[in-house]
């Protein structure tokens, strides 16, 4: 297939068919309308149904009863709407089933705006809704990306039975970006699990209430199970310049773009400094965090939110290397002037610490 | 020496004027439903500190920032829930929800039905466009059959909700419909509800003139009828609001649908605020009181 000039928010939808998604329920919300709009278009061309949700509680519900019939589902919202959506996600965890979830987040708190923030992180990666669960989050920074990253999606959801968000801003989702799209498309096919209305699968009971103390605690465990070999399975990360990198800079989605940019300029400039961007926010790709401190000597970390991905950062570094912090919040991106301003200070600052150490 | 004392300057529309401009498309429906709600408080004469105007999310739902109240911009659908505690906190307010047929009969319906069926006094008036319009024209819970908006590129294949059939279910016991281009009829429909005390739900047609291309200024105005011209309806008679409130098509009525007086409204039937709102209370317990209360827990 040719590649094809397609806005983030569409091309998830069209991913989404082509991995075999026949079920979109969703409520509309800037910056995500595109995504239902599109689902509304598409999916009925393949058999698929799709419907406007009254709200965003329903429409994730609507996903757990499909998700449960074993039918590949999705939705797609962003800030507020997820917060409503946080109720279905920790019920499907907990129910082990799969869906895929949309998030093109915008800035908050409360109403705040329809700009672009990174402020979901918290909610989406450490998990919004109550209980012991976690969701698998993956963070395109291209509209290539949003194609091949929802395709993932399916696919991770399937594997490990749990709710899959993918998490970009608003930037991603309405930018035009060439996009090339898998040659063949995966057909719906009907988990062993599921509640299908056969003979077969007449035994089969989705629930997530366990009364017992003990049996609700090894289902915990067993989903932490899960989780783990998603952590030693799962992880992805881009490096960039990483291989003789002083100074490391860290950050996802549309920032990514900036600092690939930044990166380049501050190299032209003899500085090194490279790029270390986390593809899977969870699991955390830890490993790559550990293995750039052994020669960096800072981790700069931008973000449009107020230190949400640091926290991880930090704890994936464990005080092995100082993290450093650039953070705009309420709509506004960090521009290029100011990040590489940022680098080329931090840079002068090892560079003068080697010095000293060298004395 | 005389002394001139001055009586305080009657309110004029001007007073209610918000500080903001509204930022609605030119000719939107919402205009004459703004202009409608402050020839009802000029009529009535209730100072803008008495007044709280609430909303949820939606075009609609930027209205209290476009009126000279105390206002209050809330949660996508929820204003119902926070003009309820509002009311709890302090029963003198005149309480104004405002919002769209999204919010209110969409992501808001579960509180459209409670906070009537509690007799909340409070008038909400919703500006009904048949569409989202905030988000740029996607279907709506009263989007009719066959419409095509940019979530139903095929035509909608759903049933609308019928709002005033739900109100009147819901045991609303103020129910009335306007339409936005007859800004005088609304306008009396609003004072009306306004001083009635219990639960007002008025339904005003709103056109949307950007995104809903089927249900127009032009549209409406052959068909609405005002209940009002028939000297044999009767708006206590439950029934015949109930038959009345499903028409639609050639014949669609507005006017007041149904009025009862006989129901206490929320504030009356809570004997904790017999004595007066919450907010005008001493905040000490007595100590008498509260002693008694410590020892009857022991």
């Amino acid at each position: 297939m040719s590649r094809q000039l397609i806005k983030g928010n569409e091309a998830i939808v069209k991913a989404a068919v082509l991995a075999g998604c026949r079920g979109f329920y969703g409520y509309p919300i800037t910056p995500a309308s595109e995504i239902t709009e599109a689902a509304a278009a598409y999916l009925p061309r393949v058999g698929g149904t799709f419907l406007q949700a009254e709200s965003e509680v329903a429409a994730i519900n609507m996903l757990y009863g499909a998700a449960s019939a074993g039918v590949r589902v999705m939705t797609a919202s962003s800030g507020p709407g997820i917060s409503l959506m946080q109720e279905g996600i920790s019920y499907m965890a907990g129910a082990e089933l799969p869906c895929v979830v949309a998030d093109i987040t915008r800035a908050g708190p409360g109403l705040g705006n329809i700009t672009s923030e990174q402020s979901d992180y918290h909610q989406v990666v450490k998990g919004g809704g109550h209980g012991n669960y976690r969701t698998l989050v993956l963070a395109p920074h291209s509209v290539q990306e949003m194609a091949d990253l929802t395709a993932l999606a399916f696919e991770l959801a399937d594997r490990y039975r749990n709710p899959v968000v993918l998490m970009t801003d608003g930037f991603i989702g309405q930018m035009m970006e060439p996009v090339e799209f898998p040659q063949a498309a995966v057909g719906p096919r009907l988990p062993k699990w599921a509640v299908a209305g056969t003979e077969e699968t007449r035994g089969n009971l989705i629930s997530s209430i366990y009364l017992n103390s003990d049996e609700l605690e090894a289902h915990v465990r067993q989903l932490e199970a899960k989780y783990e070999i998603a952590r030693q399975r799962e992880t992805r990360a881009e490096e960039l310049y990483m291989e003789d990198a002083d100074v490391v800079l860290v950050g996802y989605g549309i920032v990514a773009r900036i600092l690939k940019a930044v990166a380049a300029e501050a190299r032209a400039e003899g500085l090194r400094v490279g790029v270390l961007r986390p593809i899977t926010l969870f699991p955390f790709p830890t490993l790559h965090f550990k293995k750039a401190a052994k020669r960096a000597k800072v981790f700069i970390v931008v973000e449009m939110s107020n230190g949400q991905l640091l926290e991880d950062v930090r704890l994936a570094l464990n005080g092995a290397r100082p993290v450093e912090f650039l953070s705009r919040v309420g709509g506004n991106v960090p521009s290029h002037e100011e990040v590489l301003a940022f680098v080329q200070a931090q840079a002068r600052c090892c560079a003068e610490s080697e010095q000293v150490a060298h004395v | 020496m005389a002394t001139i004392t001055e009586g305080p300057r009657p309110m004029a529309m001007a007073d209610y004027k918000g500080r903001v401009d509204p930022d609605w498309c030119p000719g939107c429906g919402d205009y004459g439903v703004l202009a409608a709600v402050q020839k009802a408080l000029v009529e009535l004469q209730i100072p803008n500190h008495q007044v709280v105007t609430i909303s949820g999310i939606g075009c609609s739902s930027n209205f209290p920032g476009f009126i000279e109240t105390y206002g209050m911009h809330t949660l996508h659908g929820r204003a119902l829930p926070v003009a309820t505690g509002v009311k709890m906190a302090n029963h003198e307010l005149t309480v104004l929800v405002t919002g769209g047929d999204g919010d209110g009969f969409g992501i808001g319906g579960n509180h459209f039905a409670h906070a009537m069926r509690r007799n909340v006094d409070l008038t909400y008036i919703v500006m009904d466009n048949q569409i989202y319009g905030l988000t740029t024209g996607q279907t709506s819970p009263t989007s009719q059959i066959g419409m095509k908006t940019k979530s139903t590129p095929f035509g909608n294949v759903e049933g609308p909700i019928h709002p005033i059939a739900s109100a009147l279910a819901c045991g609303a016991t103020f129910v009335a419909r306007g339409f936005s281009a007859d800004q005088k009829h609304l306008s009396g429909l609003i004072r009306q509800a306004i001083e009635h005390k219990g639960f007002s739900f008025i339904d005003v047609f709103s056109p949307c003139v950007t995104y809903n291309k089927d249900n127009t200024f032009q549209w409406f105005r052959p068909r609405v009828k005002k209940l009002e011209d028939d000297p044999a309806y009767d708006s206590g008679d439950w029934l015949a609001a109930m038959e009345k409130s499903i028409l639609w098509g050639e014949e669609i009525p507005i006017g007041k649908f149904f009025e009862r007086t006989d129901l206490p409204s929320l504030d009356e039937a809570e004997p904790v605020l017999k004595d007066g709102p919450m907010v005008g209370r001493p905040d000490h317990i007595d100590p008498a009181i509260a002693r008694a209360f410590i020892e009857e827990l022991m």
